[in-house]
């Protein structure tokens, strides 16, 4: 029997029939069956999920509900606060590191077992190392786990020691060991000596198989339904008091696909929570409910992904030779100051959100700069950078046209389906024909949009990045002219222009420096190379709002996703 | 056996034409399963490496026929998204899609086919008139509103779940309190498929029962003095169903196929739902699984329209009668 069988149950048609009829009749009331007698009560929450687990292996897969189970069944070295951004020990209790910067000593922390009794050692660090980077695993993990294009060396003195060695000076330093789970190396290294681990730990297999060193293990899986965790016995953590945690017995994440049926159950008490923030359209609907104190809802401040609008800066193709100034920073510049942002929060966010001018938002106020240079609203302003550059309105129609005669204009591609962001690409393609320019907006299917990024053929897009790491210099592909993520000319083998040139030899500087304060001013100075330059140019940030049900205590939300899971272990109930 | 036989093939072209059409179709458009993975801003080396890893990187053609292949011998492949063979995934959510088309077709048939007699012969009156009304709202309401309103009725009243198939540990109390848990969550997906589905019933009917009432047989079994509504329910019931009859078997396909919005809505984890999410993915060979089955419950469905049809009709068996032996002489 295999073990999807095992938690998926069949089900005699007929005798459903009758049932229906025979609950229908007695009114189908939902009742709870009576605690027995002389137990605790169980404390479990429920929360949602908007998809389905396509692995429950961290080293096969990138998603974010593979994130979430690994958040809750497995355990990394360090860990990085989310409300603080502090690093903080976590399996690793301490570390040196060497004068140069280059090398870290971990001391692992004493009698730490995986969930199914086996010790954790040094030996499961070098395992999780290996496997990140074995090519046939081909993890995603293994990227991001890389410096400067090369992995990291690790050794292990002894069985509670670990040694790692960056290629080059790192200035995050650790935080990158907050993407790395160390899955037990007891049941995985078979696969991974046998070159199968990418297909290792699917979704078919059983759950006690499953073992890790977080504090849930994974009880049940229904394909379609649910993942029912329950708390994992063996974990190591305690709380200030001594308790061990965590401290819910069960924790159960239906999966709801339709983000309205999400907030039905949150109002209806059958969802504690749900990983998806509370849109702007819902806001005044769970504000009321939590005014009856029926629900909590959480204000996390400004959020830290702000929608982005850019233009294709590839010089080298064909639309380019037409409209040679489709690559001009003014018509950027045009485009900022064309843009009302006070207009566009209130309209595309409905007023729960706060202009701003960068990437980097206030949300993020490691790394935010408020003393940028800022194109405010001013359309006048915005003509005559667009005449500067040979815009102008030649026939009287209230179109520009360049100095050819074509009409000034282009299409904005943005994902069908994102309310907020065919809200936002409407609304600029309104304010940008007040300035004359002939825009058209494209919503496409998201595989769509991609494809087109990826391949070059588009003119602008609107498009939002979810934000994953705070630290500039784990996202470093989007800054250097060299970076796949570097979205208006990505893999450039040499800086195309000097202010690319410029930022790669900052961010160079940076990534290096160990000293906090002389990162931020060498960001500092990347910010307002891109605030002049406007590779990106974004127009607000949402606020970002949580709903819980009263029930859920303890909750630690953050702004970086999943909100309230990243910290599983201290979530209780009331 | 021949027409059965006949229609076995008939339904294996079906299936094999829909699932092709159904890859080639997720093939050809623009972006893959690696670019959805790793969206936008993932290095062209890494997108490569993954489209190799899954096949994407070869010709449609080559990679149409290597899984034609395949399905010939019923191998569907693997899911690129869940990595577990395709025909295991899909045989999982078309049973439970299978249950909430059943369940949805009795409630649609116990509404709609007593409304449309009701309308069909009472040409006057309140009650008529109502159905019809009714009727007409039902039918110019998308699946997607009938849906939620359902859930919103739920969510207030609480008399049903808002959504899913089952409580979590449903089945730990035993098989009884896992079938009566599973019973309580049919309803609110079965009606939000059904109600529009018996307003089609009902107007089919309703027509169908119109016309049979003015059939001279009837006309003559009324002259004899035998009772309306004995005629209605007894007599014209059997000719006025041959419509509905054949309309079972396009309801019984195009429920699989338009579940979808209803399983998504009310959290229904059947066949609907995996063809959306693996066409979210872009999982080109659970989309072809997922459109396989979908033909497939068509042309059974049309099958069993036909022999129910039949059943209603015995003109229709000798004509398939002559049909078939005038073929082979």
């Amino acid at each position: 029997m295999t073990a999807s069988r095992l938690v998926y149950q069949p089900f005699p048609v007929v005798g459903a029939l009758i049932l229906i009829a025979l609950v229908s009749l007695s009114g189908g009331c939902r009742k709870e069956a009576p605690p027995p007698e002389n137990t605790a009560p169980v404390k479990a929450l429920v929360s949602s999920l908007r998809a389905e687990p396509r692995t429950f292996n961290r080293y096969a897969g990138r998603d974010s509900v593979l994130e979430i189970f690994t958040l809750l069944t497995q355990a990394r070295l360090v860990r990085i606060d989310r409300r603080t951004q502090a690093l903080e020990p976590w399996l690793a209790e301490s570390w040196t590191s060497s004068e140069d910067g280059l090398t870290y000593t971990l001391k692992l922390r004493p009698g730490v077992t995986f969930s199914d009794g086996t010790p954790f050692t040094s030996a499961d660090v070098l395992f999780a190392f290996r496997a990140v980077y074995d090519e046939k695993t081909g993890s995603a993990l293994g990227e991001s786990m890389r410096v400067g294009g090369k992995p990291l060396a690790v050794s292990a003195p002894d069985t509670s020691t670990v040694v790692v060695r960056f290629p080059s000076a790192f200035g995050p330093g650790l935080r990158l060991l907050d993407n790395l789970a160390i899955l037990p190396r007891h049941k995985l290294e078979a696969a991974l000596n046998g070159g199968t681990l990418g297909k290792a730990w699917d979704l078919a297999t059983p759950p006690a198989e499953i073992v890790g060193l977080g504090p849930f293990v994974l009880k049940a899986y229904q394909p379609g339904q649910r993942l029912v965790f329950e708390r994992n016995p063996r974990y190591w953590r305690t709380d200030g008091r001594g308790h061990r945690l965590p401290v819910l017995d069960r924790l159960t994440l239906e999966i709801v696909p339709d983000q309205n049926a999400e907030l039905l159950g949150l109002q209806t008490g059958q969802t504690d929570f749900t990983q998806s923030e509370v849109r702007p359209e819902d806001y005044a609907t769970l504000k009321r409910a939590a005014d009856a104190g029926k629900l909590s809802l959480l204000d996390l401040g400004v959020g830290l992904d702000a929608d982005s609008f850019w233009l294709n800066l590839r010089p080298n193709r064909p639309a380019v030779a037409k409209r040679p100034w489709l690559l001009r920073a003014e018509l950027r510049r045009a485009i900022s100051h064309a843009v009302d942002r006070r207009a566009f929060a209130e309209t595309v966010f409905l007023g729960a959100a706060v202009p701003v001018h960068g990437p980097v938002t206030p949300g993020n106020t490691r790394w935010y700069s408020a003393d940028l240079p800022r194109l405010e609203y001013d359309v006048p302003a915005a003509r005559r950078l667009l005449a500067g550059i040979g815009l102008t309105d030649r026939d009287g129609d209230g179109v520009l046209e360049d100095r050819a005669g074509a009409t000034a204009g282009f299409t904005i591609l943005t994902q069908k389906g994102n309310t907020a962001l065919e809200r936002g690409a409407a609304f600029l393609a309104e304010d940008l024909k007040k300035v004359g320019l002939a825009v058209d907006v494209a919503p496409l299917d998201v595989g769509a949009v991609i494809d087109r990024i990826e391949r070059g053929d588009y003119d602008a897009v609107y498009f939002r990045f979810l934000t994953t790491d705070l630290d500039p210099a784990l996202n470093i592909d989007l800054w250097v002219s060299s970076g796949s993520a570097h979205v208006w000319n990505p893999g450039q083998s040499k800086p195309a222009t000097e202010w690319e040139r410029e930022i790669d030899r900052l961010m160079g500087r940076q990534v290096a420096a160990l000293d906090q304060a002389q990162r931020k001013a060498l960001f500092d100075q990347v910010q307002t190379i891109v605030a002049e330059q406007l590779p990106m140019i974004q127009f607000a940030a949402p606020r970002i709002y949580l709903a819980t049900s009263v029930r859920v205590v303890n909750a630690t939300p953050a702004l970086l996703r999943p909100a309230i899971l990243w910290n599983p272990d201290t979530l209780g109930v009331r | 056996m021949r027409y059965l036989a006949r229609r076995v093939i008939a339904a294996a072209v079906l299936v094999a034409v829909v699932s092709s059409g159904a890859l080639l179709l997720t093939r050809l458009a623009p972006g893959d399963f690696a670019s959805d993975l790793f969206g936008a801003g993932a290095s062209a080396a890494t997108i490569a490496r993954e489209r190799a890893r899954y096949g994407l990187d070869r010709s449609p053609v080559s990679q149409y026929l290597d899984w034609l292949g395949r399905a010939a011998r019923l191998d569907f492949g693997v899911s690129l998204v869940y990595h577990r063979p395709v025909a295991e995934l899909v045989a999982q959510r078309a049973a439970n899609t299978g249950l909430l088309a059943l369940v949805a077709l009795v409630f649609a048939t116990l509404l709609g086919l007593p409304a449309g007699i009701i309308t069909g012969s009472r040409r006057r009156g309140l009650l008529p008139t109502i159905l019809r009304g009714l009727s007409l709202v039902l039918l110019s309401l998308p699946s997607l509103i009938t849906s939620l309103v359902l859930v919103l009725v739920a969510a207030r009243t609480q008399w049903f779940p808002t959504g899913g198939m089952q409580s979590a540990g449903a089945w730990d109390a035993g098989v009884f309190a896992g079938l009566a848990d599973l019973a309580r969550h049919l309803p609110l997906p079965a009606l939000a498929i059904a109600l529009p589905l018996s307003a089609m019933i009902e107007r089919v009917q309703s027509q169908s029962m119109g016309d049979a009432l003015e059939m001279p047989f009837t006309l003559s079994t009324l002259a004899r003095g035998v009772p309306r509504s004995r005629l209605v329910w007894r007599d014209a019931l059997r000719p006025a169903i041959g419509p509905v009859a054949a309309m079972y078997g396009f309801v019984l396909g195009s429920l699989l196929s338009g579940s979808f919005v209803v399983e998504v809505v009310t959290s229904w984890p059947g066949l609907g739902r995996l063809m959306y999410d693996a066409l979210r993915a872009r999982d080109l060979y659970l989309v072809a699984g997922c459109a396989a089955a979908g033909s497939l419950f068509l042309a059974v469905g049309t099958l069993l329209s036909d022999l129910l049809q039949a059943w209603a009709d015995p003109r229709l068996r000798r004509d398939e009668a002559g049909g078939t032996s005038g073929g082979s002489a």
